[in-house]
């Protein structure tokens, strides 16, 4: 494989696993997700509309808080590929964007051009979750960040349609930007019909995780 | 030890091999002749294009553990107003965004009375309303929209558990 392949595959692999949205950032067609999620990173919210079962486009505002830079920016996402059984479902999607990063920090703003891609993997039953999601972003004179995020979850019981699902999950994130490159995160999911909402605490590099996921 | 071995091995496969072909993760299209040879309960297939009454498959055998259709009160009113029971296996339902999705777009349709996802039985539940139709083929297209895959058709009786 040559450089340039590998660089080209490389960040194929860093699209797939960019900064997707915490639960199907793809919807059915014809479908708006509202998602918002806060971590030791950032807080960010996208707004997505899925154009058909496999491509959403959304747009994402971004505050990431250590340096005090926000992002905005045009996501696309693909689900390209979801497997199905009668008791599981597995998704692999791939996700980019490009917009505009403002440093804000010092009293001073500037701004450039910023870009990320992305993947995202997951697999679950009605009572075990995993998934992986990576996000490689660059905003040039402002800095690159790379991150990547594990997650193993369990449901104590199987909730029927519309009642509340409860899940324990545990995310393991990597972020080589922070002193504390690798945290964990012990975390509760409920979910209920349309409405997903996450809570946790990062032990490692102590802070607060809060996530919402509408669908309508 | 090899015996015991055996044995076991021909249980597994004996028993997972129906699940396993309904859970393959591509479109089934089959022949005619393989269609003959089949059970409802097996997959998707285009009911439209065959006699029901002669093609030599087993309904009932294939029915028997098919689950029947989930009684919601849209359900029942839908159904005693006259509209027509359809119960539909679909793959990789997990969770309630799934239902959230199947409902909004088979919700959207003129010609389903009552819609309800049972997430336990793995079941769309539909209601067509009186006089209108909903072929497999809508079914089917309308399940991909949502991002879901079907694995079998059940109707009229057969929805109803009979």
């Amino acid at each position: 494989m040559t450089a340039r392949g590998a660089t080209l595959g490389l960040a194929v692999a860093c699209l797939l696993l960019c900064n997707a949205a915490v639960a199907r950032p793809v919807s059915y067609t014809g479908g708006w997700t509202l998602i918002e999620t806060s971590n030791r990173a950032a807080t960010a919210g996208l707004v997505h509309y899925s154009a058909s079962y496999n491509f959403s486009l959304g747009f994402r505002h971004e505050r990431q808080r250590d340096d005090d830079v926000a992002l905005t920016a045009i996501q696309p996402t693909f689900l390209a590929k979801r497997w199905f059984g009668k008791t599981y479902q597995g998704n692999l999607y791939f996700t980019g964007g490009i917009g505009t990063a403002s440093d804000r920090s010092n009293g001073h703003q500037s701004s450039d051009t910023a870009t990320f891609v992305g993947v995202m993997a997951d697999w679950e039953t009605r009572t075990v979750f995993v998934s992986y999601e990576a996000r490689f972003l660059e905003q040039r004179t402002l800095g690159n960040h790379s991150m990547h995020t594990a997650r193993f979850g369990w449901a104590p019981y199987e909730g029927d349609t519309g009642e509340l699902h409860t899940w324990l999950m545990l995310e393991i994130d990597h972020r080589d930007h922070f002193e504390e490159e690798t945290a964990v995160t012990p975390l509760l999911r409920f979910f209920k019909g349309p409405a997903l909402f996450e809570v946790g605490y990062n032990l490692t590099d102590p802070s607060p995780l809060a996530n919402f996921t509408y669908r309508f | 030890m090899r015996q015991l071995f055996t044995a076991i091995t021909a249980l597994l496969l004996t028993t997972s091999l129906p699940s396993a072909y309904a859970e393959s993760d591509t479109a089934q299209s089959v022949t005619p002749e393989a269609h003959a040879d089949m059970k409802h309960g097996d997959m998707a297939h285009d009911h439209a294009s065959h006699d029901h009454q002669s093609a030599g498959h087993d309904h009932e055998s294939a029915n028997s553990a098919a689950a029947s259709i989930t009684r919601t009160q849209e359900i029942s009113d839908a159904l005693e107003q006259g509209g027509n029971p359809v119960v539909v296996d679909v793959l990789g339902v997990v969770c309630d965004f799934c239902a959230v999705a199947m409902n909004k777009v088979f919700g959207k349709r003129d010609e389903v009375a009552a819609v309800y996802v049972d997430l336990d039985k793995k079941t769309l539940n539909l209601v067509v309303s009186k006089g209108a139709a909903l072929t497999d083929k809508d079914i089917e297209q309308l399940a991909m929209k949502a991002g879901y895959r079907i694995a079998a058709i059940r109707r009229d009786s057969q929805a109803m558990g009979g």
